[in-house]
């Protein structure tokens, strides 16, 4: 008997205190860490076409296609099909593509979500965070290379 | 000191040479291998049960933590990994080849019980067909599926078709007998109690169970071939956190760490090893949350305050996981030979948001007591339900906080000591009860202990010289593991052991990939727990195993 | 009784249309039955898709229904419409009519009970249908053939889970009502009535005056031994927790209603808040004194709607903190402790009956 008055207390006190934990999305966007992993942002400005990217993800996620001189002329990504592993960003040598903080996305079918390089440079940034900043301090641990056996895949 | 076992070590035969197990073994011994983690004995494939009863009963290995199956160039091969409950640490393999041609090898099912669903999977997926097996049939795939997936002639293009005959009426089990006043129910794969999609067929008789079985799979991804097609150095590391997905991750993360690195020989920093400890501890804490709440679920019912109030306070150790890992669940933290990141900047600010999630912590434990445990009702539900006796568990490879909850002295953390545990003071938690209310206490004390390593990680790092932070040990970008080593490693998850079999062929990805999910062999003792008893304590008992479909299907 | 006494509903009714003789009773007792039927009918639809989630809510830390209207208010016809406009799917093999007249018959088993509760003045109107000689044993006549529904339902639905849910309920029914109604005579043995105005009436005198607070003799108050045990039958009568076993979610799925959807499901759904607001009314009439409070009389019909609010905040807080029963131990509280008790209830207060009278 005591222990079931206890867990009337226990609950009585909870819908007594009168807090509550719901976050009111979309009024209220929630926060997000800065290493947070969303939606691609790709810069065909800093793109140096090393496939590097296309290369190390996992599940095919990345298709480029370059010309007969190496020149990049597509870059797609299934961000449906993407498993937010964050490689691509960690491979990459020169920032070209990054995981903003954007986690808001939708599309009619599941072939809008493959996106363009176009598209994939108006990714908006998540609340202004830019993640190559807010990431900043953590960059030199993975940029640096490994002694023995180093190739660029 | 907490970490010593107790007593009881010295009546086991000592620490064994591979020369007396051959021995022990005999002529069954047709060759020797050497693995990574323990001496591998060939053995012929009529002589299977034999060779293991020996083991079991004469060198005490008691536990069969995984039946690898594999097939090669010429030959397909099953290992069964032992090890000893008492020692993990001691290991033997045993292995069976098996002819290319007509893989045929006698079952252990008659010696270790758990050996028969992990049979099942490797006849499913590698087709080796066990001579004496009390039911050899799929248990992943369908039974209409057609060849073996992981067989090297699989033929991943052919259409699988069910035929309408072979898809049986599921009802047409109840007309099996008509003088018979059992009823038969399919408990799932759509069931407010199955915790995903888990199918039971049970049999009834009134309210009472006379027989249940689990018809798993319906989750099966082939995490196994995944891996397999991915490379050790990075393309792996973000599927462990999709085998037991309820933001239990980094331990499984660690799982396939640990065991790569040991293969590859890479040696961690400190510094990572500490930051792996705190994070693989903070998703312990989320996932017994979760596990928490599901069983007030089970057990209250689907409008229970308690299921909400662990939800909340699982949200907070996800917050500090989002925070160090950059993601909720799918956290691809752990790197090969370290960690990717350090701890999140500032860090005064992560330090004190942990302080203040662990100084929290046990008025939210004793908010659990006070609605959960040391409710009468609650109690007259638990205690004494679902009893899984000690040796019955040992027999089924059951781990992790269900063999705890029945008495069972095991945890890797402590008995295989990986990471940063064995230079902490906690304690393994063991309850005597064997029953529901045993499983969900060791839980629920198990959070405690992990909190009280989360707090040592915590001092550690604060005070660790800024210079001396090194997250990653230099690994090449490109792991081409030696040739034809073999591993098998595990680590304490949050459901128990689980284990990792990888076999490197001197290629940059694993010739064999095999998971030992904790969740797969402790859903096994479930007809054990349930047979006798009534519906509700059966969903209780599911409850309380604390399954995650992603992880038993993989 | 100060003044001249209300007037039932239904006379006030025929009164005011000035309506006599056979035609004024029947038409006033239909019109004042709608009235009333429909008062209770408004509070189910409050408590179905709004007051329950919201109270939910707050004892799991939560806001729930906030989108639709002031307070989420808009949910209850939102709700409506969505349920409704579901199509009614009926299992093949489904034993007919009995599938259908089920979820009539629960919804209106409640709102026969309703016919003899007194439910306290409001203005010049004494709220209450009929107030026959023996209307206190009526109410549970009415109340308890909601379990005929529920094995109707679990029978004719075809399905397993609606037969254990089905069997369950009459076994757990059977079990608690004994007991109800042996407590529950333990009060006709203190009113001496069966009459519920008579009941009501017997529980007006202050039974003991502390400090300037008159506490009043409710039943409660008098024998808060009987009020526990019937406020535990009455629990397990209209299965909600810790009794909720014939309904059972993450056993049985949903028990009897698994296979009622669209129509079907809301009259199920509207019968058992009902059933939770007759509990509430029968509680309410035998052991808080029914109408009465603080105040002036014509407004008691406003206490009797907070008390059987508040029976239905209490069944909502067990919901959210107490586990439920095994089936077994369910029938074994019952039968071996609860009937026990009853018994020595009944003749306790017999005895205190037979001394202080």
């Amino acid at each position: 008997m005591i222990g079931l008055l206890k867990s009337m207390a226990t609950t009585m006190k909870h819908a007594l205190d009168g807090s509550t934990f719901t976050v009111e999305y979309p009024e209220t966007a929630p926060e997000v860490s800065p290493r947070f992993r969303g939606v691609h942002k790709f810069s065909q400005e800093r793109c140096i076409w090393c496939r590097q990217c296309e290369n190390v993800c996992p599940n095919d996620t990345i298709q480029i296609v370059q010309d007969d001189q190496r020149n990049g002329e597509q870059y797609n990504l299934h961000i449906g099909q993407c498993i937010y592993c964050r490689l691509c960003e960690e491979v990459c040598p020169v920032d070209a593509i990054l995981l903003t903080q954007n986690f808001e996305f939708t599309a009619d079918t599941k072939d809008d979500f493959v996106y363009n390089k176009e598209q994939l440079k108006n990714v908006p940034w998540y609340k202004g965070i830019d993640p190559l900043n807010s990431r900043n301090p953590d960059r030199n641990a993975w940029v640096g290379e490994g002694d023995g056996e180093v190739d660029y895949q | 000191m907490s970490l010593e076992k107790p007593e009881a070590d010295e009546a086991v035969v000592p620490a064994d040479d591979a020369e007396d197990i051959a021995a022990l073994l005999g002529e069954n011994v047709i060759g020797r291998e050497e693995h990574v983690n323990a001496p591998g004995f060939v053995v012929r494939p009529d002589a299977v049960q034999d060779t293991l009863s020996t083991l079991k009963d004469e060198a005490g290995y008691d536990h069969l933590s995984v039946v690898t199956a594999q097939e090669y160039e010429n030959r397909y091969e099953s290992i069964y990994h032992l090890k000893k409950y008492d020692d993990p640490t001691q290991e033997v393999s045993v292995v069976v080849p098996a002819d290319k041609e007509n893989p045929v090898s006698e079952s252990g099912a008659g010696v270790f019980t758990t050996a028969d669903w992990h049979e099942r999977e490797a006849y499913d997926l590698v087709g080796i067909d066990y001579e004496g097996h009390p039911d050899l049939k799929r248990i992943l795939l369908p039974e209409t599926w057609q060849g073996h997936p992981l067989s090297m002639d699989y033929d991943q293009d052919q259409p699988q078709v069910v035929s309408l005959s072979e898809h049986a009426n599921p009802l047409q089990d109840d007309y099996k007998d008509a003088e018979s006043d059992t009823m038969f129910v399919n408990i799932g794969p759509h069931h407010p109690a199955t915790h995903g999609v888990l199918h039971l067929k049970t049999t009834l008789d009134g309210e009472q169970v006379a027989d249940v079985e689990s018809d798993i799979g319906y989750l099966h991804r082939s995490e196994e071939q995944m891996a397999q097609n991915g490379t050790y150095r990075y393309q792996i590391m973000p599927y462990p956190d999709r085998w037991d997905y309820i933001s239990a991750g980094l331990l499984n993360e660690y799982a396939y760490a640990r065991a790569a690195e040991d293969l590859a020989d890479i040696d961690v920093p400190e510094y990572a090893q500490v930051i792996r400890t705190m994070g693989a501890e903070m998703c312990r804490i989320a996932a017994h949350m979760l596990a928490l709440a599901t069983f007030a679920l089970d057990v209250n019912g689907d409008f229970t305050a308690t299921f909400m109030y662990a939800i909340n306070d699982r949200e907070q150790v996800q917050n500090l996981l989002e925070d160090l890992t950059g993601q909720r669940m799918m956290f691809n933290y752990f790197r090969l030979g370290g960690v990717v990141w350090d701890l999140p900047e500032p860090r005064e600010e992560f330090f004190s948001k942990t302080r203040d999630f662990l100084d929290q912590l046990p008025e939210s434990v004793e908010e659990y007591h006070d609605l959960l445990t040391s409710n009468e009702i609650f109690q007259m539900r638990t205690v004494d339900t679902g009893i899984l006796p000690p040796e019955v568990a040992k027999d089924y490879g059951a781990t992790g906080p269900v063999a705890r909850g029945s008495g069972v002295d095991y945890d890797l953390r402590r008995d295989d000591p990986y990471g940063y545990y064995d230079e902490l003071d906690w304690d393994v938690v063991t309850e005597d009860g064997c029953d529901n209310y045993a499983r969900l206490l060791v839980r629920m004390r198990e959070v405690e202990e992990s909190a009280k390593i989360i707090e040592q990680c915590i001092d550690l790092l604060e005070d660790w010289p800024d210079e001396e932070r090194t997250i990653q040990a230099n690994v090449p970008r490109t792991l081409r593991p030696d040739d034809d080593t073999e591993i098998y490693r595990a680590v304490e998850a949050a459901k128990g052991e689980l284990g990792i079999y990888m076999r490197a062929d001197g290629t940059d990805k694993p010739a064999r990939f095999k998971i030992r999910s904790p969740c797969f062999s402790n859903l096994q003792t479930l007809p054990e727990m349930a047979q006798g008893e009534y519906i509700p304590d059966m969903i209780a008992a599911l409850g309380s195993l604390d399954i995650v479909l992603g992880e038993v299907d993989r | 009784m100060s003044l001249a006494p209300a007037q039932l509903f239904p006379e006030f009714v025929a009164n005011a249309l000035g309506l006599p003789g056979i035609a004024g009773e029947i038409v006033g007792a239909l019109i004042a039955a709608f009235l009333v039927g429909n008062v209770m009918l408004t509070f189910t639809g409050v408590a179905g898709p709004w007051a329950k989630r919201k109270i939910t809510a707050a004892f799991t830390d939560r806001i729930a229904v906030n989108r639709i209207g002031p307070f989420g208010l808009l949910i209850i016809p939102a709700a409506a419409v969505q349920l409704l406009a579901k199509e009614l799917i009926i299992p093949e093999g489904a034993d007919r009519p009995s599938y259908d007249l089920a979820p009539i018959v629960l919804p209106a088993s409640a709102l026969l009970g309703f016919a003899v509760i007194p439910m306290g003045n409001l203005g010049p109107i004494n709220v209450q249908l009929a107030d026959p000689e023996v209307g206190f044993a009526l109410v549970f006549a009415f109340a308890s053939i909601a379990s005929i529904s529920l094995v109707m339902a679990g029978y004719a639905s075809n399905n397993k889970y609606s037969l254990l849910g089905g069997l369950r309920a009459v076994a757990q029914n059977l079990a608690y009502e004994i007991p109800l109604i042996v407590t529950a005579m333990s009060v006709v043995v203190f009113a001496g009535t069966l009459q519920t105005s008579g009941i009501v009436a017997a529980q007006q005198e202050a039974l003991v005056t502390l400090g300037g607070i008159t506490i009043p003799s409710w039943y409660a108050f008098v024998n808060p031994f009987a009020f526990l045990l019937f406020l535990t039958a009455n629990m397990a009568e209209i299965g909600r927790n810790p009794f909720d076993i014939p309904e059972a979610p993450t056993e049985i799925v949903a028990g009897y209603q698994t296979e009622y959807s669209s129509a079907y499901f809301v009259l199920f759904y509207l019968g058992e808040f009902l059933h939770i607001f007759l509990g509430g009314a029968i509680l309410t009439m035998a052991f808080l004194g029914g109408a009465s409070g603080p105040g002036p009389e014509s407004i008691g019909f406003v206490w009797f709607v907070v008390k059987i609010w508040a029976f239905f905040l209490f069944t909502q807080w067990c919901r959210a903190a107490m586990p439920r029963f095994r089936i077994d131990q369910l029938i074994e509280v019952g039968w071996k402790g609860m009937l026990v008790l009853s018994f020595a209830n009944l003749v306790l207060t017999a005895v205190l009956v037979g001394v202080t009278v």
